[in-house]
């Protein structure tokens, strides 16, 4: 049998992939991935940008219900427990990033936690069950990437989350409501007309609702199609379809089914140390091993001897901020970056502070940045690499080079790091308790046989009753 | 209080807009606009309501009703149904657009089934003491259609039948945020980041056009904006330069090749609506808009060919040639859906030579797969002359019937009735509104909102608009 349209081929695809495709690295790598996505989630709780649209989204509360991260006081719709909940992965920019570039795991996790709560009772899911609907939905958004060459670099036009994170939740979702292949094809197609957010509004407050809605419209898009709406059945073959998206359009065949090799085996994400665009953790990792040649005995940088500071980068317009003036700003500068890590030594969630941002010795040490593009940086996450180099007043020049920084897929964080990020983030709205129960939890996904108390924990409840019932053999 | 004496150049496209939909006043509608945009009103209601019967709608209503809370705003044709605001716009734009019957303009778009849905189920959340009156919603309708049509000329791409990504979910998007916007009384601010907004949740491809999925597109469009207005009004902010050109970070231009913005006048003393000089096309049977051209043809050709043998007989025709301008889209030969019968040339000049006219129910499974029309579909050929442009303003249709005797008699539409070169009179106009709402509103209920719209500069409260399209039983 020959699949005849490359969007049946996916189709077919999500719909025969088993658990028994799954490879030990793409689970273990996946399973950081979830954990992170729930971390930065929690965090992210306690973001503005979280606040209204949650204010928002209450105006929609009903009986049908899934859990807000963080939240036990309330619960929201699904489709809209999936928006916020998505919209606070995104919310500081903590969240991963793969190559070809997009934050694959936030417009996915949402949706499926959110759905698995309002399936009828007898339903159950397990983590087995969450684990291959997440590798699906990160899998169908791998693949469309690779669609297009101008994907594989920083974009330009549409921010790919909310053009392939739209489709990957509907595969995803799709895939936990078991919905045969011609459903399966239709809710991709639907998903279609839900997908792209130009890139004008990253580095604004709106930049998380992309992932908030990529989450939220591809679990719309499954449950209408569950409800009978039919799409255009060739939605990823056509240029007028998916290829609306991007100017040079080659979909391909998925592979086989019958040995199966998934995209994450051969490319890890890349998990972030602290929440700004990837393309600063280069920054970040240079300028902090430099200022080891510029600092006094009592650890502090005398920026008033620093005359010049060119920061060597790739020519990526939204990060080239010199005065960012919002922490969405900050978050996206390359200048920020390479004097905040000059500054303090590294970055962290306070650095994007109000009062860090504006800081008086922080403005002048950006008064004497520049960016420069050489011709060999180009701007790919595979690919580019950052140098600093500071002038001091007296002549010297001291000059950093990073190529990877540590948390990239090619030197990924240690279990230790991961887990300590997720603490540090958990921690800020959950009990210690559920903090660990969650890290157990995902550890052992595999073999959790109802995953609502993945979202037990979630809500926040202090009861030690939930951690019984995980079900652990 | 500003000074609106003279003119101001704006810093950016973005914040220029942002001015105009806050600074606009009743009193800039002009008399043509307000009879225009009434007529709009009007035929966009009727759709909507006969829309509420199809299996699109039925589909999204079932969904809705999952998240039924905060339910404030009517459905139509639904008694006893009230949604939250942004589904019941989402279920009424998808009613609108359901059967392709609604309003298309020039360039191309379907610019009332993006407004009005969101306008009415907005009217409904606001508190009593704050509710629009009629003159405040026609204003706002007008400003949501003002913007669409100024955004379509931010590149000339737009002029012609779309490839890439369908119109509506585009403009209409930003439309219905604008006119939301509008309604609500927000500061130019926020007017600025509602568009930015309403940018991100812009953006629907073509493919999905003559599939079931179609009518998502302006059900989202009306839906998604209310949206963007209500988070702008909640203070969420995004990018102030959403609408201007920056190079190496697409705003709203990422939907065009080509795009040059430019800053929209202020309102001052007058400001000229696009609306005053070029009306909308209403439709006259629910099908793409490119039909209207090819059904009159060949309903001319029809009574040429009855004129000349007596009646019309099939098996007197060889083949049909049609003469269309080249459009993927709409060219289908032997469509197999009622979406996809909608937008094909070929069923619709072959209905229309069978039937002598093309009417709602030429789209029912029975009549979409007849073998007498089957047998008139194969003899269907299709011709592209050059002089034939993929533009609502240009585009001709031709039907030349091949006789099996050798002679051709060829049917030509260059302007069909209902094209804004030659619109639908009031009384065609009200016949179609009757036509569709008595679908589900008795008699009394279909006058009294002829009246209502008529006069809707008098109204009080324009809630009371999306109030009457419910249906009243007698029974009750």
């Amino acid at each position: 049998f020959f699949p005849q349209t490359v969007t049946e081929n996916f189709a077919n695809v999500i719909h025969g992939l088993n658990a028994s495709h799954l490879t030990d690295l793409v689970i273990q790598r996946s399973k950081r991935m979830i954990l992170d996505t729930l971390g930065v989630g929690l965090l992210g709780t306690s973001t503005e940008v979280f606040h209204k649209v949650i204010q928002y989204s209450k105006i929609y509360h009903s009986d049908a219900s899934s859990t807000v991260w963080g939240h036990s006081d309330f619960r929201l719709p699904p489709l809209y427990a999936a928006f916020v909940n998505g919209v606070a992965v995104h919310s500081m920019d903590f969240d991963d990033t793969w190559h070809p570039a997009t934050h694959p795991s936030g417009a996915v996790l949402p949706a499926l936690l959110a759905l698995s709560e309002v399936l009828p009772q007898k339903q159950k899911f397990s983590g087995l069950d969450l684990l291959l609907a997440f590798n699906v939905g990160i899998e169908v958004q791998g693949r469309l990437m690779c669609f297009s060459n101008e994907a594989s670099y920083v974009p330009k036009r549409f921010h790919p989350p909310s053009v392939v994170g739209t489709i990957g939740s509907a595969a995803a979702t799709a895939k936990l409501l078991a919905l045969d292949q011609f459903k399966c094809k239709a809710a991709l197609a639907v998903a279609a007309s839900y997908a792209g957010a130009p890139m004008a509004n990253a580095a604004t407050q709106t930049k998380p609702l992309h992932i908030g809605n990529a989450a939220r419209h591809g679990l719309e898009a499954t449950c209408l199609t569950s409800l009978g709406l039919q799409g255009n059945k060739q939605i990823l073959d056509m240029e007028s379809g998916l290829g609306a998206f991007y100017t040079d359009y080659n979909p391909r065949f998925l592979p086989t089914l019958q040995s199966y090799s998934w995209l994450l085996d051969q490319q890890d994400v890349a998990i972030k140390r602290f929440p700004a665009h990837l393309g600063t953790h280069w920054v970040a990792d240079a300028a902090s091993s430099l200022r080891k040649y510029l600092v006094e005995s009592d650890d502090s940088v005398p920026f008033s001897r620093i005359k010049r500071i060119v920061v060597k980068v790739p020519d990526v317009r939204y990060v080239n901020r010199p005065f960012p003036n919002s922490e969405h700003e900050a978050r996206h500068s390359f200048q920020f970056a390479a004097c905040t890590a000059l500054l303090d030594g590294s970055i962290s969630i306070q650095s994007f502070s109000d009062q860090n941002i504006s800081r008086p010795e922080l403005k002048e040490l950006l008064s004497k940045t520049k960016l420069e593009h050489p011709a060999d940086n180009k701007p790919s996450f595979d690919n580019l690499y950052c140098e600093v180099n500071v002038t001091l007043q007296d002549g010297k020049v001291f000059s950093e080079r990073c190529d990877t920084f540590y948390g990239h897929w090619r030197k990924p964080l240690s279990t230790e790091d991961l887990k300590k990020k997720f603490h540090s983030n958990a921690s800020s709205v959950l009990s210690v308790e559920a903090t660990e129960g969650i890290i157990e939890t995902v550890d052992n996904l595999e073999k959790v046989e109802d995953c609502f108390v993945l979202s037990a924990f979630l809500k926040g409840t202090q009861s030690t009753k939930v951690l019984s019932k995980m079900c652990l053999p | 209080m500003h000074a609106h004496a003279h003119t101001q150049i704006w810093e950016t496209v973005t914040s220029s807009f942002a001015s105009f939909i806050h600074g606009v006043r009743p009193e800039h509608l002009s008399e043509v606009v307000r009879h225009r945009s009434k007529r709009m009103i009007l035929d966009s209601i009727g759709v909507g309501l006969v829309g509420s019967t199809t299996r699109v709608f039925n589909i999204a209503l079932r969904y809705c009703q999952l998240y039924a809370s905060n339910a404030v705003s009517s459905v139509y044709g639904r008694k006893g149904l009230k949604l939250s605001p942004t589904l019941a716009a989402f279920t009424n734009g998808i009613a609108a657009h359901s059967m392709d019957f609604d309003d298309t303009w020039h360039p191309a778009t379907h610019p009332s089934g993006a407004v009005l849905p969101a306008l009415l189920a907005a009217s409904q959340m606001l508190p009593p003491s704050s509710k629009p009156d009629g003159l405040d919603f026609l204003l706002a309708f007008n400003v949501g259609i003002e913007v669409q049509g100024r955004l379509m000329r931010f590149s000339t791409e737009a002029h012609n039948i779309p490839k890439r990504f369908h119109p509506p979910s585009v403009v209409g998007t930003m439309g219905s945020a604008a006119a939301t916007a509008k309604l609500l009384s927000l500061n130019e601010t926020q007017c600025a980041h509602a568009l930015a907004i309403a940018a991100s949740l812009a953006g629907a491809p073509m493919a999905n056009a003559a599939t079931q999925a179609k009518p998502l597109h302006i059900g989202n469009a009306t839906r998604l904006g209310l949206e963007a207005a209500l988070l702008a009004a909640r203070g969420m902010e995004a990018s102030p330069l959403i609408l201007d050109d920056i190079p190496g970070c697409s705003g709203f231009s990422a939907f065009y090749g080509e795009y040059q913005p430019k800053p929209l006048p202020l309102p001052a003393n007058s400001h000229e609506f696009l609306l005053e000089k070029q009306d909308v096309a209403f439709k006259r049977f629910p099908a793409h808009l490119g039909m209207h051209w090819i059904v009159d043809a060949a309903m001319s050709a029809r009574n040429l060919l009855i004129n000349y043998s007596g009646s019309f007989s099939p098996s007197l025709i060889r083949a049909i040639l049609l003469r269309i301008p080249v459009s993927k889209y709409i060219n289908r030969p032997f469509p197999e859906s009622e979406h996809q019968a909608r937008h094909s040339f070929q069923f619709n000049a072959c209905t229309a030579l069978l039937d002598g006219e093309v009417g709602l129910n030429s789209f029912t499974d029975g009549c979409i797969h007849r073998r007498e029309l089957m047998e008139l579909l194969a003899k269907v050929l299709v011709e592209h002359p050059e002089d034939n442009l993929a533009n609502f303003d240009k585009m001709y249709g031709e039907v030349a019937l091949v006789l099996e005797n050798g002679d051709v008699l060829t049917g030509r539409c260059d302007t069909f009735y209902g094209h804004w070169r030659k619109p639908l009179s009031r009384e065609s106009l009200l016949k179609k509104f009757r036509s569709n709402a008595s679908h589900v509103l008795p008699e009394d209920k279909v006058n009294s909102i002829i009246m209502t719209v008529e006069n809707l500069e008098n109204l009080p409260d324009s809630s009371q608009l999306a109030s009457s399209l419910r249906f009243f039983p007698q029974k009750d």
